[in-house]
């Protein structure tokens, strides 16, 4: 277009020379792009790894701290690398307190909400996904609300509630709040939605009675989902601080999140090394399991947000 | 093998109805194909002989029993689904067996059957992979098999081939085809393409909102078609029909009122001599498709667009033509398009007698 | 049908509906008729005194206080996380080995337990020793007081929730990302769009659906927030970081006041109640959809 105009307006024809410039000045401002992409791609590079450091480096910093001894935590500006490497930190942390109740209490109450949440969840979205039954509109009513509305929101109630049913400082008491999950129900639902109702068909022509149907045909293919809604489930309370808190008054039933705050009340405030040895025994776990199956968790955890 | 009766059948969704009354007898042992545009009430009809779908009034019989009130999994009829339905967490053994496992058929029967069904439809080496890692072809044999082992009293097949393309689409015709040969049991079929239920039924059955056009052999629903709809619906192309008022030039008397004309595109003839008597049309060609041993024309003339057919004929080049067709391949339809035979025949006669145009 | 098919539905549910009648629809009413004594836990009576409670929570300076807490944080952790998270998408939507390892950072923070992350930015934002004053302190800043000054306390939590959430939220949208069709992309280009009415006129309607459900799922969170607040500050300082769930939790577990903190409950109940309603609406409304 630009030529055209360029053209008419000198109203001379295209000249070798003309060209030449034209050519020249194509191939210089190529050159000049080639660079700015260059550099484009060291700031982009370099952003990125500005954005590990943000997120990597608490992490980096917790581990050093949890490796000090207390004098060296007060050293400014801070050192990365210890002179000797504090183990005893761990052992002093892990001795604040019943550590190995906490432990025990964290693996009991977190696999026994996960298995309670199956049992009930499955059915559950089975039926709002597949059948209509009257009332149904009025049930799944009552799973949005229990969704959208935060637990955090009604514990002095339930608190109350299980004190009257003595179940305060309970495994009980802390699974039972939990044996069913709206979020579980509403992502198996949207699962069990999308299978086509020809495969049910087929199965009814193959004369399969509907628990067969349910158990071999329509759980199976929502495993991925179970899968996502089960790393979920547990990841969430196990690293739940909230409702132990609130529902223990002493340390039969207490969790590990607990014990790692406690550690502060029983150390001092300021005995960083020793919280981060204490913090340390919490992540690390959890970040192993990351950093080996990042993959699947962070599908598990993102598709949630897309469906 | 089984007989298919359906006495009174109507079919409400809520408030739409979508099958009125509908009557059909299936022969036992025919290829019954039920065809129509989309939205026909084909596959109502279908799944309501399943039972995937509960009429709302009427009777259906298989042989002589009423299986209204049977589920679809004791009404003895085997289905392939469009998409194929497998299941697709069990794999192609686990797939052809369900059925039979849930009949209580023992694990020895089981595994001899599975290994005759998959040698007869050529699946032996893939019996233990799943079907999202078989082709569509493949599948389609997984879904067949399925059918086929539970030696069903009727096969229903639901658009079965419509995922295909075209080659293999081809190539399952013909296997299906022989299939029924081979089992000699009632097949029932759906699809909206004329040219497949052509060439696989026995009798064909077409549908339009819901109501049975016309039930007949291939050659009669070709040859003799009852009216406008089935005449308009079956050929390639279809037949060409034109309003009684554009056309010039004909002398008919009949004892019914006829609103339309029509003929086939294969019976008129590209001028034509002056010894074939018939109806003379003359037009201009607007496109030609020339397909090697057959040639289509597109004409238009003052009675609208006509397509002709012509075989093994040198392709006409010229712009203006005279299209021929003989009086005894010309049909009529009344005012409801119903097909109008008597009378008129004599009517046309007459006409020729006197000398034509 | 059977009878038993009928039933079946009802049976599938019944545990599910059981769980959430007891711990969740119950509570919410039990909680409303609380609000309305006076009840210090122990006592055998409870004392009815009508709206007393909630007339008393409004007229209080610090549970204005803590309403107007709450809802700056909320406001700032939900714009900030989801902004960011939203620039954080379009930059690393790339799938290579690299920009893998990136999210995968970035994400890592979500799946850590609130415990953690609190003492771990407890003791990062130390104003004596802590690892955020000498970062400060390379560009030139002079140490902050960050959670121990009433004026950075609210604003040193919002940015560990911004830190905790925008990897999570990055993600969700790098999925929403990945879900267009590249095609659109495709003809935008061959219709010679401009990247930036690509991203206003399509990229961004195509991810209102993902944007809408960000922002409802972290208001929720941000309304409840209860953790960092009690590790990290306990409220203070002055109560410069005193939200509704902990003031709540003072209230009944401290002070033993349960009608009060029940009224108090309510009060949020109703908040998160509109919230949810008014988004619903608009989810409906204005959201385009895929």
């Amino acid at each position: 277009m630009l030529k055209s105009v360029n053209d008419t307006i000198s109203g001379v024809p295209i000249g070798a020379a003309a060209k030449n410039d034209r050519v020249f000045v194509r191939s210089k401002r190529q050159a000049l792009r080639r660079t700015l992409r260059a550099i484009l791609q060291v700031v982009n590079y370099a952003g990125l790894l500005g954005l590990v450091l943000v997120f990597a480096m608490p992490f980096g910093w917790m581990l050093s701290t949890s490796l000090k001894t207390l004098p060296e935590t007060m050293i400014f500006p801070p050192e990365w690398i210890p002179h000797n490497f504090v183990w005893q930190n761990f052992a002093d942390a892990w001795n604040t307190g019943p550590f190995l109740s906490y432990f025990v209490n964290s693996v009991v109450i977190a696999v026994g909400i996960l298995v309670l949440q199956m049992l009930t969840c499955i059915p559950a979205a089975y039926a709002f996904a597949r059948y209509k039954f009257k009332g149904s509109g009025f049930l799944f009513g009552i799973v949005m609300v229990t969704l959208m509305i935060p637990g955090q929101l009604i514990f002095l109630p339930v608190y109350l509630e299980l004190s009257a049913f003595k179940l305060l400082n309970t495994h009980l008491g802390l699974i039972l709040p939990f044996a069913s999950s709206a979020f579980g129900i509403f992502l198996l639902r949207q699962a069990f939605k999308q299978i086509s109702e020809e495969l049910l068909e087929a199965a009814r022509l193959d004369q399969a009675a509907e628990w067969k149907i349910i158990l071999q045909i329509m759980v199976p293919m929502v495993k991925p989902v179970l899968v996502t809604f089960a790393l979920f489930s547990f990841i969430a309370h196990w690293n739940d601080y909230f409702w132990p808190l609130v529902m223990t008054t002493n340390e039969t039933a207490r969790t590990l999140p607990l014990g790692i705050a406690k550690i502060r009340e029983v150390e001092g405030v300021a005995t960083w090394n020793i919280l981060m040895a204490g913090n340390l025994i919490l992540v690390a776990p959890i970040l192993a399991v990351f950093f080996l199956s990042q993959r699947q968790i962070i599908k598990a955890f993102v598709y949630n947000g897309v469906k | 093998m089984a007989k298919i009766e359906l006495r009174n059948i109507s079919k409400k969704f809520k408030d739409d109805t979508v099958i009125p009354n509908l009557n059909l007898t299936i022969k036992d042992g025919s290829f019954t194909v039920l065809v129509g545009p989309s939205g026909c009430g084909k596959s109502t009809t279908l799944r309501m002989v399943a039972g995937l779908e509960q009429q709302s009034d009427g009777d259906i019989w298989i042989d002589d029993k009423c299986v209204n009130d049977t589920p679809p999994g004791l009404r003895d009829v085997a289905m392939v689904f469009q998409n194929y339905a497998l299941y697709p967490t069990m794999t192609v053994r686990g797939n052809i067996e369900f059925g039979l496992k849930n009949r209580g058929v023992a694990k020895t029967d089981r595994n001899t059957l599975v290994t005759d069904i998959s040698e007869i439809v050529g699946l032996a080496p893939y019996l233990d992979k799943k079907p999202q890692q078989l082709s569509g072809g493949q599948r389609q044999r997984v879904a067949l098999a399925r059918a086929m082992v539970k030696q069903p009293k009727v096969f229903i097949l639901d658009e079965p081939l419509s995922n295909l393309d075209a080659k293999l689409r081809g190539q399952m015709r013909t296997e299906l085809i022989q299939l029924h040969k081979r089992l000699g049991t009632t097949f029932v079929y759906v699809t909206h393409d004329q040219v497949e239920a052509m060439s696989m039924g026995d009798q064909i059955v077409v549908m339009n909102k819901g109501v049975i056009q016309q039930a007949d052999s291939p050659m009669k629903l070709y040859h003799d078609p009852e009216n406008l709809f089935t005449a308009e619906f079956i050929g390639t192309p279809a037949m060409n029909t034109m309003s009684m008022k554009d056309v010039r030039g004909l002398d008919v008397q009949a004892n019914g009122y006829i609103a339309s004309l029509g003929f086939r595109p294969e019976q008129a003839l590209l001028n034509a001599g002056p010894e074939v008597r018939g109806h003379v049309i003359e037009g201009e060609i607007v496109t030609r498709e020339s397909l090697g041993a057959e040639q289509i024309y597109q004409i238009r003339t003052g009675g609208g667009v006509f397509f002709v057919k012509t075989f093994l004929a040198p392709l006409a080049t010229a712009d203006r033509v005279k299209v021929t067709i003989p009086y005894e391949h010309l049909y009529y339809f009344g005012p409801g398009g119903e097909r109008l035979r008597a009378g008129i025949e004599a009517g046309a006669k007459q006409l020729v007698q006197a000398g034509g145009i | 049908m059977t009878l038993w098919a009928k039933l079946r539905p009802y049976g599938m549910v019944a545990p599910a509906i059981l769980v959430f009648s007891l711990f969740f629809i119950y509570p919410i009413f039990y909680m409303i008729y609380l609000s309305m004594f006076d009840w210090n836990f122990v006592s055998p009576t409870k004392a009815f005194v009508g709206l007393q409670n909630f007339q008393d929570l409004l007229s209080e300076e610090d549970f204005r206080k803590v309403l107007t807490n709450t809802s700056i944080y909320t406001i700032l952790t939900v714009t900030l996380t989801t902004g960011l998270a939203l620039l954080l998408a379009l930059w690393l939507n790339k799938r290579n080995i690299f920009h893998g390892f990136v999210q995968g950072a970035i994400f890592s923070p979500h799946i850590i337990s609130l415990v953690s992350i609190s003492l771990l930015w407890s003791w990062l934002m130390d104003p004596e020793y802590g690892l955020l004053n000498w970062v400060i302190g390379l560009v030139g800043f002079g140490k902050l007081q960050w959670l121990s000054h009433p004026s950075t306390a609210l604003v040193s939590l919002v940015m560990v929730a911004v830190w905790k959430g925008v990897g999570y939220n990055a993600l969700v949208f790098i999925a929403g990302l990945q879900s267009i069709p590249a095609d659109i992309y495709e003809a935008a280009s061959l219709d010679r769009s401009k990247p930036w009415t690509t991203f206003t006129k399509l990229i961004l309607p195509m991810l209102s659906p993902t944007i809408f459900f960000l922002v409802i799922i972290n208001m929720i969170g941000s309304f409840q927030v209860f953790e960092t607040i009690a590790i990290m500050t306990q409220g203070g300082p002055i109560n410069s970081t005193n939200t509704l769930v902990y003031y709540i939790y003072e209230n009944g577990f401290r002070f033993f006041k349960i009608g009060y903190a029940s009224a108090a409950g309510v009060i949020l109940l109703i908040i998160v109640g509109i919230l949810t309603i008014v988004y619903f609406k608009l989810l409906s409304n204005r959201v385009h959809y895929r």
